[in-house]
């Protein structure tokens, strides 16, 4: 017993050395968003600030268009997780509930654009959206982020309504249920869960997608959270404790959504291989 | 028999319907752009994106005459190597940590997962006032405990640029590794264990001998999959660094990047975008081949 005891006090402080290491750039947000400008520019600079403040909160949305671009991340990440579902749902039942010639090819497919690098297609997806006029949209923004959400997401939902039963299913058919209507009354409030899961998914990688959206969008009323920030650090004094500030605005729900998902995340991407 | 027929055909034609909007999707917002990137990185370009004349493999020829691009490879192979190295055994020794049962350990692994949850651009522009030389609390704090007292200016530096870069796209991808091989091992059943102590098993045999062989598989995918993103990680160099000082931490991803939009060189960057698809198809492929056969399909 008292060898257990000491091994659990070995693990727990290492545990917690671990913790504070990776966590330290978390830290060192919260210390400055809490500090006012004249304490964040002093060198050397101290973790604790004298005087406590909260009045980052109020100031940044005067130095840092926060409104425009949280309001522009959402109607990008909404987008992209309502155009996303629509697309994956009818996709990923026709593969999980019938046999088709050309399946495999499909399936194939998915999981190669799965590991599909942005880099590949952003050179010629540029040339798309400017023949389009989807440059500096949120259209463009949206299609492009649910191409690379789609596959993941389709392979996710095939396998949740894999294991849907499908008896159920061929009463209701029996019963003169169309497939449509199969799908909406039985199959996606079972595989509810699994639905919630990928919408979640295609939500946080629009939220958090960089590249398309820094090559895409120029104008600043455009601009999601992610890009907009960036801009702001580009100038030449950054306001870092606004920088802080807000990133921790823009995290708080990102973090809290990706939680909610992230053991069927993890399950999704490693496959068989961890249910043992 | 006929029967069967009839239904299998109209089926099939619902499926089709079913993937239709899907795949003309991908067609159009992924094939495409794939097939025209790898068309147009045999064309001489010029600044407008236009493709003029067809100049088969010459394209190819002279970024292989380049020394940079050479470079660069090499640096994006061993940028990969180390990282995923480094968060194989991070990863490890965490999930080995949070395998031990204690109260608290709920909110240790929550804790742990918050780098990976939280948004990749704009933790590596709080890394960017973290590494702030002046006034960034990395530095002093390093001086005011005695740690290091002449700590380098991190990313300015031509030494400590790629370190500081690499550490911060390393402490991105830990959580996902320990978390999966956490997977793995809770996955393990006790008696094997019990079996170990028994048999007199010391720590390192019972690792050596019951954890690894249980999450060899686990382990296999998370590696893989770890090797794709930590290849494709394009924000934290671009946001970080640029590739800079003097392009010592380009590696493919953003050097492809920098050729296209910053200097418009198409070609080229048609050229490094179909390299980076060979490489990363062959590692898919083989991501895949393992998916398949622990799905057993």
């Amino acid at each position: 017993m008292r060898r257990e005891n000491i091994l659990k006090i070995i693990v727990i402080s290492f545990t917690f050395i671990f913790l504070l290491l990776l966590l330290f750039p978390f830290f060192v947000m919260i210390s400055t968003m809490l500090r006012p400008s004249r304490e964040v520019y002093t060198s050397p600079p101290y973790w604790i600030p004298k005087h406590p403040t909260l009045s980052n909160f109020i100031g940044v949305w005067n130095q840092v268009p926060l409104v425009t671009y949280f309001t522009n991340s959402l109607i990008i990440a909404g987008g992209t997780m309502v155009l996303n579902t629509l697309l994956s749902v009818p996709a990923a039942y026709a593969i999980s509930r019938f046999r088709f010639p050309g399946k495999q090819i499909l399936l194939y497919m998915l999981i190669v654009l799965q590991m599909f690098s942005p880099i590949v297609v952003v050179i010629s997806l540029f040339k798309i959206m400017f023949w389009f006029h989807l440059l500096n949209t949120y259209t463009g923004l949206i299609f492009s982020n649910t191409a690379f959400t789609l596959s993941f997401t389709i392979w996710m939902l095939n396998g949740y309504f894999k294991s849907v039963p499908v008896d159920i299913e061929e009463a209701a058919l029996i019963d003169g249920c169309t497939h449509l209507q199969a799908i909406q009354k039985i199959v996606l409030p079972i595989a509810a869960p699994g639905l919630v899961t990928t919408m979640i998914y295609s939500f946080i990688f629009a939220w958090n997608e960089f590249m398309f959206a820094l090559t895409f969008i120029q104008s600043a009323k455009k601009m999601p959270i992610t890009i907009g920030l960036y801009s702001f650090v580009g100038q030449y004094t950054t306001q870092w404790e606004y920088l802080a500030t807000a990133s921790f605005l823009a995290i708080i729900p990102i973090v809290v959504l990706f939680l909610l998902i992230e053991k069927q995340l993890v399950a999704g991407l490693v496959g068989g291989a961890v249910k043992g | 028999m006929r029967k069967k027929g009839y239904l299998w055909t109209s089926k099939s034609r619902l499926a089709y319907l079913f993937i239709l909007p899907a795949t003309v999707f991908l067609l159009i917002f992924m094939i495409y752009p794939t097939a025209n990137v790898i068309i147009m990185s045999f064309y001489e370009t010029d600044k407008m994106r236009r493709m003029l004349n067809f100049i088969g493999f010459r394209n190819y020829v002279e970024l292989l005459k380049e020394k940079e691009f050479l470079e660069i490879i090499f640096r994006s192979v061993y940028w990969t190597f180390i990282a995923v190295a480094a968060k194989t055994i991070f990863g490890m020794i965490m999930a080995l940590l949070l395998n031990i049962e204690y109260t608290g350990r709920k909110i240790a692994r929550t804790l742990l997962i918050i780098p990976w949850a939280s948004s990749v651009p704009i933790s590596a522009l709080l890394w960017l006032w973290v590494y702030n030389p002046e006034f960034g609390l990395l530095t002093s704090t390093l001086k005011s405990t005695g740690l290091w007292r002449n700590p380098p200016i991190w990313l300015g530096d031509i030494k400590w640029a790629f370190i500081a870069t690499i550490w911060v796209d390393i402490w991105i991808g830990i959580p996902f590794m320990a978390l999966v091989f956490l997977a793995g091992m809770q996955s393990i059943p006790n008696e094997l264990y019990e079996a170990a102590d028994i048999d007199g098993a010391n720590l390192w045999q019972r690792f050596f001998y019951v954890t690894f062989p249980g999450i060899r598989n686990v382990f296999l995918i998370a590696t893989l999959l770890s090797c794709l993103w930590t290849f494709n990680d394009f924000n934290v160099i671009y946001i970080l660094t640029k590739g800079g000082p003097v392009g010592l931490t380009h590696i493919l991803i953003t050097y492809t990047y920098e050729n296209t939009f910053a200097w418009l060189k198409w070609n080229y960057g048609a050229v490094m975008a179909v390299v980076t698809l060979v490489i990363l198809s062959l590692v898919s492929l083989i991501y895949g081949r393992i998916y398949f056969r622990e799905e057993g399909e």
